[in-house]
């Protein structure tokens, strides 16, 4: 089975305002406002708060831990306020340790948050999108920091468009799969080490590490680079994993399904994946095989399941009379090809 | 099972030569042997999995020996790691 454990497994508790600010800049085209401030606060929490309540003076349960989003409503509020109230109200959220504080929909800061987001050293920040636009995205990012990965010894490859997780024991010849598949068109998400991390509920998506990139070592060859070799078709930066191949030397004594009929799964970071233990024997061309896998699992993703049908056609064969298969053709029909 | 932590002694750090040193002496084993850092759990009978632990002069790392002869892989491993790759 797969190796995971609590070693493999990590999950950040936090993140700084300015990793934040430095991947977001690009993605979500966010901009400083104030310059003099706290880059050193940290992000704990996954979730986006609107400190609308906060602002009005009710303060018990305030997610203040949270990176807070004033939109239209909020700056609204606080334009209507006369300066002191405003001072007043904004004093009441900047006495919490908040992260950061980010204006959406082009709203401008009011001469007093500016004021008081350099006094308190907050960084403040500003968006052109809108605050519903703004919040998925940022929502999205900030679950992708916060999920749980995992890395998995093996070979992942896109074949025909399924993620196809390729493990077993050191030597069995996953990298020498990966790149025959690779030969036959198919891409290459990662070799060796994998990092699955957890997307939204029952969506694992895998990547490779920054540092071993696209590269691949082959026994008695060393180390090459599949990207330059095979060029931009033959690899691909992320996958979402669909099914987990075990390659493993034939045993004698392990029993291997037959019909198909009922398909096994492996369960990894609570996300159900289909599992397939696949015996190497010789004259077997694995990367057939596996081509036939991903196959199969779009077939029946697709709603053709060979072994239910086949299955099928038994049983309403046994009900009838003749039972017994006949020859598949009735009549040759002066064709003699 | 047997679990260890190493420290990187030598200034160069984990780097091409010793990884594949590594890599060699763990083939020599049955058992199963991982090598893990800040959650990155790699196979230390891969050398692009050792190399990509991108290992510095001080790094700790978890060794893990699962198997027969976990012992022996052990011994001959951990020596290398505390002679610090044979290099300064």
């Amino acid at each position: 089975m797969i190796n995971i454990n609590d070693k493999s497994i990590t999950r950040k508790d936090s993140i700084t305002v300015e990793f934040f600010y430095e991947k977001t800049k690009r993605l979500f085209k966010l901009k400083l406002l104030s310059k003099s401030c706290d880059f050193s606060r940290k992000i704990f929490d996954q979730n986006l708060h609107r400190p609308g309540l906060a602002l009005a003076g009710f303060v018990e349960l305030f997610a203040y831990q949270r990176v807070q989003v004033l939109g239209n409503t909020e700056l609204r509020y606080l334009n209507h306020l006369s300066k002191s109230e405003q001072k007043k109200s904004l004093e009441n959220i900047f006495k919490f340790e908040i992260p950061c504080i980010i204006l959406s929909n082009k709203n401008k800061p009011t001469t007093i948050l500016k004021e008081l987001a350099k006094k308190y050293k907050i960084p403040l920040f500003s968006s052109s999108d809108t605050t519903t636009k703004l919040t998925y995205f940022i929502s999205d990012f900030l679950d992708d920091q916060f999920a749980e990965r995992i890395t998995i010894h093996g070979s992942f490859v896109d074949v025909y468009g399924a993620g196809m997780l390729f493990v077993g024991k050191s030597g069995v010849g996953k990298s020498e799969v990966a790149l025959d598949l690779v030969e036959r068109g198919h891409r290459l998400v990662a070799d060796d080490v994998i990092i699955l991390t957890k997307k939204g509920e029952g969506i694992l998506m895998g990547a490779g590490t920054n540092i071993a990139k696209h590269f691949m070592e082959i026994r008695g060859l060393g180390i090459i680079d599949v990207e330059r070799m095979f060029g931009i078709r033959a690899i691909r930066f992320q996958k979402r994993l669909e099914i987990v191949v075990e390659l493993e030397i034939w045993d004698e004594k392990t029993h291997y399904t037959r019909t198909g009929l009922s398909e096994q799964t492996v369960l990894i970071s609570g996300v159900e994946i289909l599992y397939i233990r696949l015996p190497i024997l010789p004259g077997k061309n694995i990367t057939v095989i596996s081509e036939v896998i991903a196959l199969n699992y779009l077939l029946k993703h697709y709603g053709h399941d060979a072994a239910k049908i086949f299955q099928n056609r038994l049983n309403s064969r046994l009900k009838s009379k003749n039972a017994m298969a006949q020859r598949g053709i009735d009549y040759f029909e002066h064709d003699f090809e | 099972m047997i679990e260890l932590i190493v420290t990187i002694k030598n200034k160069a750090g984990l780097h091409t030569r010793p990884a594949a040193t590594i890599v060699k002496l763990a083939a020599k084993y049955e058992c199963e042997f991982f090598i893990s850092r800040d959650g990155m759990n790699i196979n230390g009978k891969s050398i692009i999995g050792v190399m990509t632990l991108a290992a510095e002069e001080g790094a700790k790392l978890t060794l893990t020996f699962d198997g027969a002869d976990e012992e022996e892989a052990a011994k001959e491993i951990v020596d290398f790691f505390e002679r610090g790759f044979g290099e300064e």
